[in-house]
């Protein structure tokens, strides 16, 4: 009667059964109790109070599963509180519909015990898929609870089985390496025809981690695990569900692996400070400097790297001295350089700039620049006069005026614009001196001697022939110049500025005998004409024959014109000559005569006014010719106190 | 004497020539190349047959599957209608094997005649589910769009099922039998909790059918293909 093997506590409860038990059914006698107490005692069997105990009093499902498709298992909770309920009588009932047609008896659960506690195993011939089903708890009689399913809901399979794995490859560093998991399934489960189809879920983790990593579902029995490291252990399981369905079931026994250890020679992937990225950068970055330095200071750089190819100089010259303006050792310096001289100092340059008047004289009058010197200002003329410090040392031949009147010295005779008009009359004068001097003399060849220079000048340089043309077109210019004096004013002559008079007005050299009205080195046409006729051209060189035969006629021509020179109060222009021409209107008479005499060749100097301005005597008086050839026409000051008397 | 010995010997190689003949028509069904479909007069492998029935039937469950769930997510979220799944489906009156031993138990034609009926029975309420998915307000997409894809599919199945009735079974044919579905009206029903629980019944047989068809495909595969030596 007495259960057998229970604790002193259920030994109470079974006397307390024992005592409702009889006191509620104290008629029905004595056969009642064995039925009673039987029950009680499965009762007590299934009562196990232990931590499962339902605190809520009722007795519910918890789960309902079906490992393989096949059977299927109910478990529920007791919910009776230890000792004082009555723990007996919990019951499961279930009902199946089939045939569209619930049966109207519920059925009681077939097995109690296979499943374990508080659940009710359905085996194989119980069971029947994709029919539904409902279950209900029964305690003392009373539907505690209540369930419908259909087995295909609840398939939860169980673990796969026969986890192992093997090494698929190495990476080349040594530190990773991938692995194949493979595990059969659940040897319950009919997976080979079909019946089930199951899908599984790999998890792995090192084992030192809490956390495992999740690998998608798959249908196969094995998957690989990619890129675990040679150093670390791992550890991997594997649960299955039914496919198309929720729950999982129980993982699998952990599978642990160990990888072989790295080899001693595979690089560490520690953390290393990274040289070669820091040379490089820093290559990188001084090369950028390096341009940046280089293109911003180009010129310096340049100096550096790419010396200027030295201009050559000439020896024996320096430019500096020239510019400098010390005539007298320039002088020296070029009386050295005998051959070089002429060259030298006689620079195309202001030759050059000697301008033809073939143009017509009406485009000469609007902004020549006769015109801009006479409506500039004093000090503009001043600055004109003292301007002009050109690098190469040109000294022309006939300025010593220039130089005793504080000029610099390489000014006047510079290729400049305002100073190569005076150039153009000069070779006029030139030719008028030479012309002068060959009339004059019978021997005519100290005169082109002394004179050669200029003829020298005329003839070695190229524009020679334009010089001379240039005087005969001046000829012919001014031969309409000469009808209209008033107009003499506006003629851009290139006149050579020798002084300027307090009273403001710049006095020029060449250009008095034009000022005046005369040009005594311009030939009438006649003159020209016969000088023309007798010239060549295309010759630079002007013989002493041809200029003789022009200057038989320009004397003459010069007497006349000479004659008569009209001071034109209103010209800015005064020339030396003008004043002297004037001068000698008005009482000297030295020029006057000294005009109208022819000059012998050699003749001294009187008046040293402008480089045209030379006033001879008649008297012939020995010349240095060495100086003068030396000097090639260049006659310093020096020179010339030795020469005057 | 020579009439008779002819006549016997070709008593005996008419059923010898039928053997033969058996023989080769068994052969050649078993190996002939697959053919494109929609060819007349094709001749396909029962083994391919079967590995496409079973590749349609797998994805026709998967489809219905996401397809209840999907409308389980949605509509019927603590709408118990669960506990009311009784699931009176249409199609629970065709006699279905109800578990694995029946299943194997059962002949493979009979089997096939099943698969057939039930496969027959879902034609007429997929055609409609999809027409009164479109319908419903708010028409989920991924509902709709598995509904289409179901109904196609089912209808290749029933082809590719019929053309293996053809071949494991040449020359019988069975009436066209199938259940008939009535749940249009409730489909249609005003009440929106009614109508919904009519979705969910549908879904819920569908879910149901499919995976029956599949699992019975699967078995026969076996048994047919591979002679139970799968």
């Amino acid at each position: 009667m007495r259960a057998a093997g229970p604790t002193g506590m259920d030994l109470w409860q079974v006397l307390l059964t024992l005592a409702v038990a009889g006191s509620g059914n104290a008629v029905s006698g004595s056969e009642a109790t064995p039925a009673i107490l039987g029950r009680a005692s499965q009762s007590l069997q299934r009562v196990n109070p232990g931590p499962g105990t339902n605190s809520s009093g009722k007795p519910k499902f918890t789960k309902c599963r079906s490992p393989e498709l096949e059977t299927f298992s109910c478990h529920w909770t007791d919910g009776v509180n230890h000792g004082l309920k009555n723990p007996g009588s919990i019951q499961l009932f279930y009902i199946r519909r089939s045939t569209q047609e619930w049966t109207q008896e519920w059925k009681e659960c077939p097995d109690y015990v296979s499943a374990g506690e508080n659940s009710c195993y359905f085996n194989s011939s119980y069971t029947s898929i994709w029919i539904p089903y409902c279950i209900k708890l029964t305690s003392s009689g009373g539907t505690v609870d209540q369930k419908c399913f259909s087995v295909e809901e609840i398939v939860q399979p169980d673990p796969p089985i026969g986890l192992n794995w093997t090494l698929l490859n190495v990476s080349l560093t040594g530190i990773h390496a991938d692995i194949q998991v493979r595990w059969e399934p659940p040897p319950n489960a009919d997976v080979r025809k079909g019946w089930i189809v199951l899908e599984y879920e790999l998890q792995y983790k090192e084992i030192n981690e809490s956390q495992w990593k999740m690998m998608d579902p798959v249908l196969s029995t094995s998957v690989p695990v990619y890129s675990l490291r040679l150093d670390k252990e791992y550890e991997v399981r594997v649960r299955s569900r039914q496919r198309n369905s929720e729950k999982y079931g129980e993982f699998s026994e952990a599978l642990y692996v160990a990888l072989p250890q790295m080899s001693p020679f595979a690089c560490e992937e520690d953390f290393q400070f990274p040289w070669f990225l820091i040379i490089i950068f820093g290559i990188f970055g001084l090369t950028m400097i390096l341009f940046l330095f280089i293109f911003s200071k180009q010129q310096r750089i340049k100096m550096l790297i790419l010396p200027p190819v030295p201009v050559p100089k000439i020896k024996g010259i320096d430019p500096d001295l020239l510019k400098e303006g010390k005539l007298e050792e320039v002088n020296t310096i070029l009386a050295i350089h005998d051959n070089y001289k002429p060259e030298f100092y006689n620079d195309d340059s202001w030759v050059e700039f000697i301008e033809l008047d073939i143009d017509d004289p009406e485009e000469k009058t609007e902004g020549s620049d006769t015109v801009r010197l006479l409506n500039n200002d004093h000090e503009k003329s001043l600055n004109i006069l003292g301007a002009k410090d050109d690098d190469s040392g040109r000294t022309s031949c006939y300025e010593p005026d220039l130089l005793e009147t504080d000029f610099n010295a390489s000014d006047v005779c510079d290729s400049t614009s305002e100073v190569a008009q005076p150039q153009r009359l000069k070779g006029e004068d030139l030719l008028c001196l030479d012309q002068n001097s060959q009339n004059n003399s019978p021997s005519a060849d100290t005169a082109p001697t002394t004179q050669q220079p200029s003829v020298i000048l005329a003839k070695e340089d190229k524009p020679r022939p334009r010089l001379i043309s240039g005087t005969e077109s001046t000829h012919q210019a001014a031969h309409p110049q000469l009808s209209n004096p008033s107009s003499l004013a506006n003629i851009d002559f290139y006149a050579q500025v020798s002084d300027i008079t307090p009273a403001g007005s710049v006095v020029l050299s060449p250009g008095q005998k034009n000022k005046a009205g005369m040009s005594p080195c311009d030939s009438p046409p006649e003159v020209v004409s016969l000088c023309q006729a007798n010239f060549i051209m295309d010759s630079a060189y002007f013989s002493e024959a041809d200029a003789k035969k022009c200057i038989t006629v320009a004397p003459h021509v010069e007497a006349e014109s000479r004659a008569d020179p009209s001071f034109n109060q209103e010209d800015i222009y005064i020339t030396t000559e003008s004043l002297t021409t004037t001068a000698g209107q008005s009482g000297t008479a030295e020029q006057a005569p000294s005009s109208e005499r022819p000059v012998p060749d050699y003749t001294s100097i009187h008046i040293v006014q402008s480089p045209r301005g030379l006033v001879l005597n008649a008297t012939a008086l020995p010349l240095p010719d060495k100086e003068f050839l030396s000097s090639c026409g260049y006659v310093s000051t020096d020179q010339l106190n030795k020469i005057m008397p | 004497m020579d009439d008779k010995g002819w006549s016997v010997k070709a008593g005996s190689l008419l059923p010898l020539l039928l053997l033969v003949s058996d023989l080769l028509l068994c052969q050649g069904v078993a190996s002939l190349p697959i053919c494109p479909t929609g060819a007349v007069n094709c001749q396909v492998s029962l083994r391919d047959l079967f590995d496409r029935a079973v590749i349609l039937s797998h994805y026709i469950h998967n489809l219905s599957s996401e397809m209840f769930n999907e409308f389980d997510r949605r509509y019927a979220q603590g709408r118990g209608f669960i506990t009311k799944a009784i699931n009176s489906c249409h199609t629970s009156s065709l006699s279905t094997p109800e578990d694995k031993e029946q299943a194997q138990q059962i002949h493979h034609e009979d089997l096939l005649n099943l698969i057939l009926r039930v496969l027959r029975s879902w034609n007429d309420p997929l055609y409609h589910l999809v027409t009164e998915v479109r319908g419903m307000e708010e028409a989920p997409d991924s509902i709709l769009s598995r509904a289409i894809e179901i109904e196609e599919q089912n209808r290749r199945l029933l082809e590719g099922m019929e053309k293996i009735v053809g071949q494991v079974h040449p020359g019988v044919r069975e009436n066209e039998v199938y259940s008939v579905w009535s749940g249009l009206p409730s489909l249609q029903m005003a009440d929106e909790d009614s109508r919904l629980f009519a979705f969910y019944n549908l879904l819920h047989c569908l879910r149901r059918d499919s995976h029956k068809i599949d699992n019975y495909l699967k078995l026969l595969k076996c048994r047919i293909v591979y002679d139970s030596n799968c």
